[in-house]
């Protein structure tokens, strides 16, 4: 150690001994008093944004709960409400969370169904143009149906086979449905677009019976053709024009 | 030495913590922690009971009220306060005009100065504060907190910023510095 350094050693030391200054008790008590007044007075600021906080978040939340119970409510919407084109939302969410082939000949047959509730509640408030339109989306399901066994006989016929006939029990009821309800329209408009959809379900089954075009062909899928996708805004949530 | 109470450390996060959610009994107790060693080092750097007990009172205040803005990533609690006092320290000189900006580190000693003869241990305290504050403000700073404050050189890194070897080198320098404004009183 060189004696520079001694002597800064030296020092050091000194200072460490040196006695720390200490507060008198009174600067304590009075730093105290005027410290809490402060903390308090800052909570309380604090707790004046709050409601700015809590108002926000109660926003968020009813808008939330808005839409929630939108969309809840657009599952049994019909095609003249106004909140109909939400219900293709929550189609095209079923549609896309549909996987493998009977899942998706499940979605379409059900879609199809729900096609045809809607024109027969169409044709009761004589709304023949949004019942037409609602026809012509449960043939595109059909449709969508037919493809889908059409390919699933190039993978699986066996399976097909079971596909076929669970589309053809839709297709009996739907067409039963339809003629019931073919008796009781009294307009030609009308009952020319029922006449039109019985005859497009029935091609629509012929169609699943053919081989397919190519394998490659589109499964009609919740992608493919008549889905989710190509969805027809007000009248058709989910179904082609 | 008299001791400052206990010393300035990490594990005053929980307490942090607790004075976030409005626990005044935390508030007391960081109050209690760090008034005497703020009031202590604001003291040495200003030699005013009255300064010092103004600064320290601010300093807690800022400290406890500010906690928004101190961020817990690296940085202690004990740093962020002293750091809080060092800025008010240099608020005050500059209200007040008084800085000590003249490095004594490069000045020669004085011709008739021995530094052997520097007898430390017959210095008195009020030699020792005045000679400090002769000292520019980083080796004041560091003195201070090395010596009386008796924090570790990594305590001081995280406090001024800087490196442990940047700190320990500045306190090297001031060391030197202090010695030759020593001599420069005793000679005077």
């Amino acid at each position: 150690m060189t004696p520079e350094v001694q002597r800064l050693e030296r020092l050091a030391e000194r200072l460490r001994a040196v006695d720390p200054f200490v507060a008198p008790p009174g600067a304590k008590i009075r730093g105290w008093n005027l410290v809490l007044a402060a903390v308090e007075q800052s909570t309380a600021a604090r707790s004046r944004a709050h409601p700015v906080r809590r108002l926000i978040v109660g926003l968020v939340a009813a808008g939330v709960l808005l839409v929630a119970g939108a969309l809840a409510a657009s599952a049994d919407s019909l095609p003249d409400s106004p909140i109909y084109p939400l219900k293709g939302v929550l189609e095209n969410v079923r549609g896309a969370l549909a996987f493998g082939a009977s899942d998706k000949l499940a979605y379409h047959l059900d879609l199809a169904r729900t096609r045809l509730t809607e024109a027969e509640a169409m044709i009761s408030r004589h709304r023949v143009d949004l019942a037409g339109t609602s026809l012509k989306a449960l043939d595109d399901q059909l449709k969508s149906a037919a493809l889908l066994v059409q390919t699933e006989r190039l993978a699986n016929p066996a399976a097909a086979v079971h596909l076929q006939d669970r589309l053809r029990q839709a297709v009996a009821t739907d067409d039963q449905q339809l003629a019931d309800l073919q008796v009781q329209v009294q307009t030609p408009a009308a009952a020319g677009a029922i006449s039109q959809a019985r005859q497009h379900a029935t091609d629509a089954l012929k169609l699943a019976e053919q081989p397919a075009a190519s394998p490659t062909a589109s499964p009609g899928g919740p992608g493919g053709h008549a889905s989710p996708s190509h969805a027809n805004g007000h009248a058709s949530p989910t179904g082609s024009p | 030495m008299r001791a400052l109470g206990k010393a300035a450390s990490d594990d005053d996060r929980p307490l942090v913590e607790r004075v976030r959610k409005g626990d005044q009994d935390a508030v007391r107790s960081l109050y209690e922690r760090y008034f005497d060693r703020i009031y202590n080092y604001a003291y040495a750097r200003l030699g005013r009971a009255e300064d010092a007990e103004d600064l320290a009172i601010d300093t807690m205040t800022k400290s406890l009220t500010r906690l928004d803005l101190f961020r817990d990533e690296g940085v202690a609690f004990s740093s962020w306060v002293y750091r809080i006092a060092h800025n008010a320290t240099i608020d005050h000189y500059r209200r007040h005009g008084k800085m000590a900006l003249v490095s004594l580190e490069h000045a020669p000693p004085l011709a008739s100065a021995d530094p052997s003869e520097l007898a430390v241990e017959q210095l008195s305290n009020d030699d020792l504060h005045a000679a400090i504050r002769d000292l520019t403000d980083e080796q004041q700073q560091v003195l201070i907190l090395r010596f009386f404050q008796d924090l570790t050189a990594n305590q001081v890194a995280g406090i001024m910023g800087k490196s442990v070897g940047a700190v320990q080198a500045l306190q090297h320098r001031a060391l030197g510095s202090l010695e030759r404004a020593l001599q420069g009183r005793a000679a005077s």
